[in-house]
């Protein structure tokens, strides 16, 4: 890899002048970081995608959405294979894309690691030249494959044809090849989408050794929340091509910024609110207790953590049991409420249940209670990495 | 063997040496239209259509512009003859012209849609792997896509030796010197030479046939 190919074109932070939308939102360079920070505005088709993001060097940041919310989209933005209408991408200190400038710089020299979702392996070549693709011809080309064969257990393969390989064995192939040109940033598009679950934890364990060693900003598309939970440092939750909440994946999950983004964090027990009184909220299917009264705003809904809510003889709210499904270390009881909004529990195995079709009372402890609005829109502004968590919500 | 020999040898030399000079041209004018017209570039809705053409217009009607354009009074044909002294019309170059004009869109289609529907996502994986076009080209698309290069250049070449519209009005039909095969049998129809033109047919349709097979078995092999 010849170093002044990386080499985009450069401005000094002071210079910097990154405006996206009008809003006057800045990417403010810190010397010597290699976060890659971006804020993007693209249309296609009736879709738009609008959304400003920093994913830092260190650790993995993961972007989740339903699927047609615009996370393949902002991946190929990244990798300079879909343009922006307007915004800006830049490593570091170095510019990838201007929309002001009309600066943007060709994906062959970007030298991002992209991992597609199917893998896109040459079919024409071995695992080894597959590994090979990216790398400087020259006297070490052969050890670094050699290398990254061993780093992800592929020995025995350097030989064989891709479509001689099985998903979990193409998908090392594809994250080898990704790898081994020492990219400037990682890029992964569902990268386990597509593997047996049996397989799925233990190629995240690896995924994560391999990937820890480097210090270069790598994003993690999903829609599985399991990858999320075990891979990712931070998260951001993409809806309808905006960027709802990112931060750290511990607080996004326990604080989900509205009901549109706990949906997507598989809060599955969504319930409208119709008024508060002190620490009660009422709805069609009842009325709740919460943990602090709701004062300087008015939620929309309350979401409800399934383990958490138990049977009660006396009181709670009243449910109709209509299905229990035995899972591996716990029972998902799904009921039906006065008003017909499904909720769905979680009980340990050995609590006694009663049969579908039985009329009960379900008591919800409020600390199993996070009143939300409906949606609350994402800052334009696109954040730099001395600024607070996103975790929370931004009113 | 005399069955074959009462017919002149000459239209069938002429060509297998136009369609020896097209297989070259589709090659290489066929590859790289097929491969830019898969990609994002400027006039490519234009470009598309121009390659398209023959495939709808009528062949004796763009032989008939062909003539316009690059007559000896034409927009082209005049300032060739005016400067160097050089006619296309009624020459051998007329015959490879007339044959790779009407070929091209049938060797660029199969392309373009191969490399659309098949290579896509493996030519942005070189990209982002630091490969640029022409590299992407040699190393990914034609080793992926190289049966349809094959079924392209076959039929190409096939229109190549049938093509008789644009032939007549860019080549002249000049007997000994731009008379083809398939002008040949249109001549010897023309003459109420039955014998000579069932000979000629069936020749051209052996010629066609092993052709076929002898591209179809390099691309089972490639």
């Amino acid at each position: 890899m010849k170093p002044d190919s990386r080499i985009g074109p450069h401005r000094s932070a002071g210079e910097e002048r990154c405006r996206i939308f009008d809003l006057g939102s800045r990417l403010a360079a810190e010397s010597g970081s290699q976060d890659l920070r971006a804020s993007v505005d693209f249309s296609r088709a009736g879709f738009r995608l609008r959304m400003g993001i920093d994913v830092p060097s260190t650790g993995i940041t993961a972007l989740i959405g339903p699927s047609g919310c615009g996370k393949t989209t902002l991946l190929r933005l990244l990798a300079g294979l879909e343009t922006p209408r307007a915004g800006c991408i830049q490593l570091g200190d170095t510019i990838w894309f201007d929309s002001d400038h009309r600066i943007d710089l060709p994906s062959r020299k970007r030298w991002v690691g992209l991992l597609f979702q199917d893998y896109a392996l040459f079919p024409h070549l071995s695992v080894a030249e597959n590994i090979a693709y990216g790398l400087a011809r020259g006297p070490e080309r052969a050890g670094q494959v050699a290398l990254w064969l061993e780093r992800l257990q592929l020995q025995g393969l350097a030989d064989r044809r891709p479509e001689t390989l099985s998903g979990g064995q193409r998908q090392r192939v594809g994250l080898a090849r990704a790898l081994a040109p020492r990219p400037s940033v990682l890029l992964l598009d569902e990268p386990f989408s597509a593997i047996d679950i049996s397989l799925r934890q233990s190629l995240r364990l690896l995924f994560q050794e391999v990937v820890a060693d480097r210090r270069a900003p790598t994003l993690l598309v999903t829609h599985d929340l399991d990858d999320v939970r075990y891979l990712a440092d931070r998260v951001g939750v993409l809806i309808n091509g905006e960027l709802r909440q990112l931060g750290p994946t511990a607080e996004v999950f326990a604080a989900p910024t509205d009901a549109e983004v706990a949906r997507v964090l598989g809060w599955h027990n969504i319930l409208p609110v119709t008024t508060y009184d002190g620490l009660r909220a009422l709805g069609g299917w009842g009325a709740l207790e919460l943990l602090s009264q709701v004062v300087d705003r008015t939620p929309d809904v309350l979401a409800i953590r399934p383990s958490g809510p138990r049977f009660c003889v006396t009181h709670g709210l009243e449910v109709e049991l209509v299905q229990v499904t035995q899972m591996d270390d716990y029972q998902a009881l799904f009921c039906r409420l006065p008003d017909c909004s499904p909720l769905r529990i979680h009980l340990a195995r050995s609590e006694p249940c009663p049969t579908p079709g039985v009329r009960a009372r379900i008591w919800i402890p409020p600390e199993c209670i996070l009143p939300l609005p409906r949606s609350v829109p994402f800052p334009d502004s696109v954040p730099t990495s001395s600024a607070p968590s996103r975790g929370r919500r931004h009113a | 063997m005399t069955f074959w020999l009462t017919c002149s040898p000459a239209p069938l030399l002429l060509s297998l040496q136009v369609a020896g000079v097209v297989l070259v041209l589709f090659l290489v004018a066929g590859i790289a239209l097929g491969y830019a017209l898969s990609q994002p570039i400027p006039l490519r809705g234009l470009l598309d259509a121009l390659v398209s053409l023959p495939l709808v217009f009528p062949p004796i009607a763009i032989g008939f512009f062909l003539l316009m354009l690059f007559g000896r009074h034409g927009v082209i044909g005049g300032p060739l003859h005016a400067w160097i002294g050089w006619d296309l019309v009624f020459s051998f170059p007329a015959l490879v012209v007339a044959a790779f004009i009407a070929g091209l869109p049938l060797v660029v289609k199969p392309i373009q849609s191969a490399i659309e529907g098949s290579a896509r996502d493996l030519i942005e994986v070189s990209h982002t792997l630091g490969k640029g076009r022409l590299a992407t080209l040699f190393l990914v698309v034609i080793p992926i896509i190289r049966r349809h290069i094959v079924a392209g250049l076959t039929l190409g070449v096939g229109r190549s030796f049938g093509e008789v519209g644009i032939t007549l009005m860019l080549g002249g039909n000049l007997l000994g010197s731009t008379e083809t095969l398939s002008l040949a049998i249109y001549n010897q129809v023309l003459d109420g030479n039955f014998d000579c033109a069932t000979r000629l047919s069936l020749l051209l349709g052996l010629l066609s046939l092993g052709l076929f097979l002898l591209l179809r078995w390099l691309g089972r092999a490639g």
